[in-house]
């Protein structure tokens, strides 16, 4: 449950990108979150109400936009999706392998009215 | 209708975290004050490993610590026997320290006329992980009981550590634990890590440890 924390630093980064564009309410956030991130959608819709509570952002609606969490096998160079595959290669069973996309939480959209 | 702007970001969320942490970096450079962050699960031997560390280190550095706790001062009152110059944080629930944690602990400590500060983090292998706290350099500490495949289960914190100690190699004989194995899962996430097996229990193996710690504290208060 780290979610809370993560939600609670992600708020001091958005308060300081609206500062620099003059912005003083956001009624959207756009956050993708990568299968791979080790965040947990389902906890980050739960904590946000009381990450957000008493900040500018106490009324800000979030949507989560799922990441699949690609990798490709280091033995084989199979592409595939390492939450569906136990995190080793369906070919050839290896467990080395090079995220190619879906490990990280990024800000994508920040909408302001 | 209401009009509204949507300002197109593509940061990541700890992208605050992260600036305050090279700021905090920054300024220990300038004090010549090596950070150490000292992660692991609740207990695979942190504070023991701790003792020992100050124990051989103390006559050529002088050390801080900051143990970082949901709650208690069992680790400060342990530590402070050693005569190292110790402060307890308490992270009011929150499972991990971060940038702005470790600054306003590192004011408490005061830092100044000490060579390292090491940090103690809250016993966790995910969250810390996360966070950036400012430190030099990330080590950690996995305990025999805890089994070789944590590297698999948790790979983000083997990924960021410069350093691995494998912890309490005394009990190997009682655990379903392979040695090898377990280097191999920790390469696997970061080739470069530094892999010291060690018992801080009975005192075996700290060497390489205290020497990485020693040369690393050296070349950055150059």
């Amino acid at each position: 449950m780290h979610e809370l924390g993560v939600l609670n630093s992600m708020v001091h980064t958005i308060e300081r990108i609206v500062k620099e564009q003059n912005v003083t309410e956001v009624s959207k956030l756009v956050i993708e979150v990568g299968e791979l991130s080790g965040m947990v959608p389902r906890y980050l819709e739960q904590s946000w109400p009381a990450a957000s509570y008493k900040t500018f952002m106490e009324n800000t609606e979030l949507e989560l936009i799922v990441i699949p969490g690609i990798v490709k096998c280091k033995g084989c160079g199979r592409v595939f999706n390492a939450v569906y595959s136990d995190l080793s290669c369906p070919d050839c069973g290896c467990r080395d392998m090079e995220i190619l996309e879906g490990d990280d939480m990024i800000i994508k959209e920040i909408v302001c009215s | 209708m209401k009009d509204f702007k949507v300002l197109e970001i593509k940061t990541s969320v700890f992208a605050d975290n992260n600036i305050q942490a090279g700021k905090l970096r920054e300024e220990l450079k300038e004090k010549k004050v090596f950070l150490l962050n000292l992660m692991s699960s609740p207990g695979a031997g942190k504070t023991t490993t701790l003792v020992g560390t100050i124990n051989a280190l103390k006559n050529d550095l002088k050390i801080g610590v900051m143990e970082a706790d949901i709650d208690s001062d069992v680790d400060t009152r342990t530590i402070s026997q050693t005569g190292a110059k110790a402060i307890q944080l308490h992270t009011g629930g929150m499972c991990h320290l971060d940038a702005q944690m470790t600054r306003q602990g590192l004011e408490g400590l005061d830092p100044d006329g000490l060579d390292v500060v090491i940090l103690e983090n809250v016993g966790n292998l995910v969250c810390p992980a996360e966070f950036d706290t400012g430190a030099v350099k990330n080590a950690m500490i996995l305990s025999v009981p805890e089994g070789d495949d944590k590297p698999l289960k948790y790979p983000l914190m083997f990924s960021i550590c410069d350093v691995v100690l494998i912890n309490k190699m005394d009990v190997l004989p009682y655990f379903n634990f392979d040695l090898e194995k377990c280097k191999e899962n920790i390469r696997l996430r970061n080739p470069n890590a530094i892999i010291i097996p060690i018992s801080a229990l009975k005192e075996e193996g700290l060497k390489e440890w205290t020497d990485w710690l020693h040369n690393a504290v050296i070349s950055w208060c150059e």
